[in-house]
Order: C-alpha cells, then structure tokens, then sequence
C-alpha cells in the first residue's frame, strides 16, 4: 500500500455513528437512510465539476458516520440549489435539504461563511435581505413613489429578532455584534 | 385557484426592482386579479442563506408570514420563484412533520401568531396558466407579440422539487411557453432550458459565469434569432442581465440576449406604456426588441 493511501484509512473509533440518525430525524430528512448509491443525484449535478466529494460520496460518508471529511469537502457551500438531485432520485432522498442540514452541522460547529451571516445580520435589521433604513429607506420610498406604488409596512422587528435568537441564531448575531465592537 | 390573493412581494422584488412590481401591478389591474396587500410581512425569508444558517428560523419567519396570510382568510400570490419556494416548501414541510410544526408555533405563539397551515401558496405563473385566464390574456392583447422569438427561463423554484411544488412537469414545463404562445409568441426549443441561472452558488461565482455563458451560447446558435429571454424570478433575471454584460467583455460573440420579467413582457403585450414600466434599468437595453414591436 502507498503513503498516500495508508493515510486514507480511517479507525472505526474515529467515526460518528450517530451521524445519520442526527439528520433523518430532521424534518426533511426522514428518506436519507434509503440511499442505494446509485449516483444519479452526481450525474445530474450543476456544479460536479466545482466539487471535491459528488452528491453520492456526500451521502455516504454521510452514512458511514465520516464528519470531517463531509465538513472539509467544498461541496456543501458549492450547491447552486437547482434541486435536479432530489427530483431525480430513485429512492426520493431529498438531497438538497440533506445538504442545508449538513451546512446548519457546519454553523453548529462555527463554520458559517460570511456571506451568509451578513444576510441574517440584514434580516435582523431590517426585516429584509435588502437595508431598508435612513439614507436607504429614503432612496427606495423615493423609487417606489416615481413609479406610484403602495408604501412598505416594515415588519415588526421585535418579532424578527424574537424569532432569529430564539431558533438558535442569536450567538451568531451576537458574535457579529460584539466583533462589530472590536472593529471599532 | 381562489377568488382574492394575499400578496406577497418579498423584498427583492419591491426594494432592488420596483419596475418588475409595477410591471406585476399593471398586468393584474388588466386581468381584474384582486388582492390584497400583506403588511408586516418580512423576507420569506431567502432560501439560501438562512435555510443554510439553521432550518427552524427558516421555517418559523416562513410561517410568521404564513400566519399573517391566514389571518387575511387568503392565500398567497408570490411574484419571487425564491419566495415561492420557501413558503410553499414551509407548508409542506409543517404538515409532515408535526415535531417541528410545535416548534414553530412554539416560538409564534410568544409574539401572538398561530400557524395552522390553512393558506396555500401560488406563484403567478400558476394562476396565469389556467385555462380561463388564458383566454382572458387573449382578450387584453393589444400588441401581439407574433414576430418575437423568446427563450423561457423556468429557473429552478418555480418547478423544483416537483413532490412539494407540485406543479407543471419539473423535466418538461410549459407553463410559460403556453402563456408566450397565447401572446403570439414563437417559443424556442434549446438544450440548456432547464438550467440553473447559478445565483444561488453565490459563493463562487465561477459557476454562475459558466452557466450564464452555456445558455447564451446555446440561444446564440439556434437558426431563429433569439429577441428576448423571459424569466419570472428577480434572481434569474439579475443573474444574466448582469453577468452577460461582463462576459460580453471578454467574447466576439454577440451574447447580449435582453431579459425580461415575465409580467413586464406581458405589459408590453397589453398596450402598457413603456415608460411607466422603465424598461431601461438594466445592462443589457432591450432596444432592438421595442423596435420590432413597434413601440
């Protein structure tokens, strides 16, 4: 055997056994444990060639309890959300839900992309994924009015905000915040 | 289909691209479509990054939104395939799954709302299809569209996945084409049609360059001339009025097909005056297409 495979071999002590129960107890996920590795999610797939682990290898590394490699592999944060995986599958795994499982796994573990926590960081704020308030606010009433539509009515915030910490998210604005403090 | 619809904008729509709602406006008032307005709704929110971020705050802003429909009494009309996708897949999933059904109005009941999963979900394009609006698109035409070749760009979240959306045929739709065709369209057949616009691979926008491009090349060598792609998300249509301008940079080839929102098109049809739609706001100007239309 080669150096390079011998370091491929992973201790069964080193596998997360629990894994795939973690996510098809999930709502979504109930179908992920039918899998048959039949590879058509992969054929399918709009970003294969973007990839580092197919949709398959995804799923079974998923079954065999593999976390690291899943976590490390580019292919969680590459999916263009086309869905084509889930429509085509056999067994009507729904892998592209499976996939936004897998990614809450890596902000569990604080692994969220920046991209992504600005975004809620937006809604937080505004309601909106877009800004909506001062200078904002006044350059879209303005735009809105030249065209004559209705004014926005802006979500209760209160409630925005309720709902983003009390479903696990709050750590994660507040991290934002606080590292908002440090910039300054 | 119901008599009244409880609209829902989203934010992209109404906050980045106000013409498209306009557009929305225009055609529905032509189409006696009643509605009402959703007021307190927030983001649906986006299908991408908070349903990445964590699912159950996906689901419950979703079903905060679903709430304020059902306290309405009415369905809700989308104008976003985005929006359409999480308040559709929201409802489905709540109904399934009964554990994250509490969850959820666990944390909804704190701020006074109920979800019951009483309000369906319905993109325009849903409404529009259907038989007797068919024949009522017939009778507003004011300028048929019979010269035009176009592309229909169904995007992903209109037809995708198929067992929650439950609606036309995910591997062969004709929602669109068939309300082009009543227009006076010629709708065009190519090989990349179902494919994804890449927005939502955000993070690497290599892939979004590389769709975009397969799809113009595609639409560039078919025999008829292409004279406008039609979309009916605010995503798909940023996606390649933008990236086609940038990819045009570094081409010979003429990539610059216009896109539209499926609505603002339709208005066009109806006799709606162009100015009020400002059709000029994106890269790619829609300039040759009025000339053939004669307006």
């Amino acid at each position: 055997m080669t150096e390079e495979k011998a370091q491929k071999i992973v201790k069964a002590s080193e596998l997360d056994h629990d894994l795939r129960y973690k996510i098809s107890e999930q709502v979504g996920a109930k179908t992920l444990l039918k899998c048959i590795q039949c590879g058509v999610c992969s054929s399918g797939c709009t970003v294969s060639e973007f990839i580092d682990l197919q949709p398959h290898r995804v799923v079974a590394s998923l079954l065999l309890g593999l976390k690291d490699v899943i976590l490390s592999s580019n292919a969680i944060w590459t999916c263009s959300l086309c869905h084509r995986c889930t429509e085509r599958c056999p067994k009507g795994v729904d892998y592209s839900f499976i996939l936004a499982l897998i990614r809450n796994l890596a902000v569990e573990e604080g692994n969220a992309p920046k991209e992504y926590t600005d975004t809620i960081k937006t809604i937080y704020e505004n309601g909106f994924v877009v800004p909506y308030t001062e200078g904002m606010k006044k350059t879209i009433d303005r735009r809105r009015e030249s065209f004559e539509l209705p004014e926005i009515v802006s979500p209760n915030l209160d409630e925005i905000r309720f709902i983003i910490k009390n479903t696990k998210l709050g750590n994660l604005i507040e991290n934002e915040n606080n590292d908002k403090k440090e910039d300054k | 289909m119901s008599d009244a619809y409880a609209l829902f904008l989203g934010c992209t729509i109404p906050l980045k691209f106000p013409h498209f709602e306009k557009a929305f406006r225009e055609i529905s008032a032509l189409l006696d479509i009643t509605y009402k307005e959703m007021e307190g709704a927030s983001c649906c929110p986006d299908p991408v990054a908070t349903q990445s971020l964590n699912v159950d705050t996906w689901l419950t802003l979703a079903a905060r939104n679903l709430a304020i429909a059902e306290k309405m009494d009415l369905d809700i009309m989308t104008v976003c395939s985005g929006c359409y996708e999480t308040l559709k897949t929201t409802r489905v999933l709540l109904e399934e799954d009964k554990d994250a059904f509490g969850r959820v109005n666990s944390v909804l009941n704190q701020i006074n709302y109920k979800y019951k999963g009483t309000s369906d979900v319905f993109h325009f394009v849903e409404l529009f299809v259907q038989d007797e609006m068919l024949e009522k698109i017939r009778e507003k035409i004011v300028t048929p569209l019979d010269n035009l070749n176009i592309a229909a760009h169904y995007g992903c979240h209109l037809i995708r996945p198929s067992n929650i959306l439950q609606f036309d045929d995910p591997e062969r739709p004709e929602s669109m084409d068939k309300i082009l065709n009543i227009l006076g369209a010629n709708t065009v057949a190519f090989a990349s049609k179902l494919e994804c616009c890449g927005y939502c691979a955000r993070l690497n926008e290599d892939i979004g360059f590389k769709l975009v491009e397969e799809k113009m090349i595609d639409l560039t060598r078919l025999d008829n001339e292409v004279d406008v792609m039609v979309a009916v998300c605010p995503a798909c249509v940023s996606q390649y009025d933008r990236k086609e301008r940038l990819l045009q940079r570094n081409t010979e080839e003429d990539l610059n097909i216009p896109i539209l929102y499926l609505p603002e098109l339709m208005a066009l049809a109806f006799g709606v005056d162009q100015t009020k739609l400002d059709l000029s706001r994106r890269s790619v100007k829609p300039k040759k297409l009025l000339e053939k239309l004669k307006i």
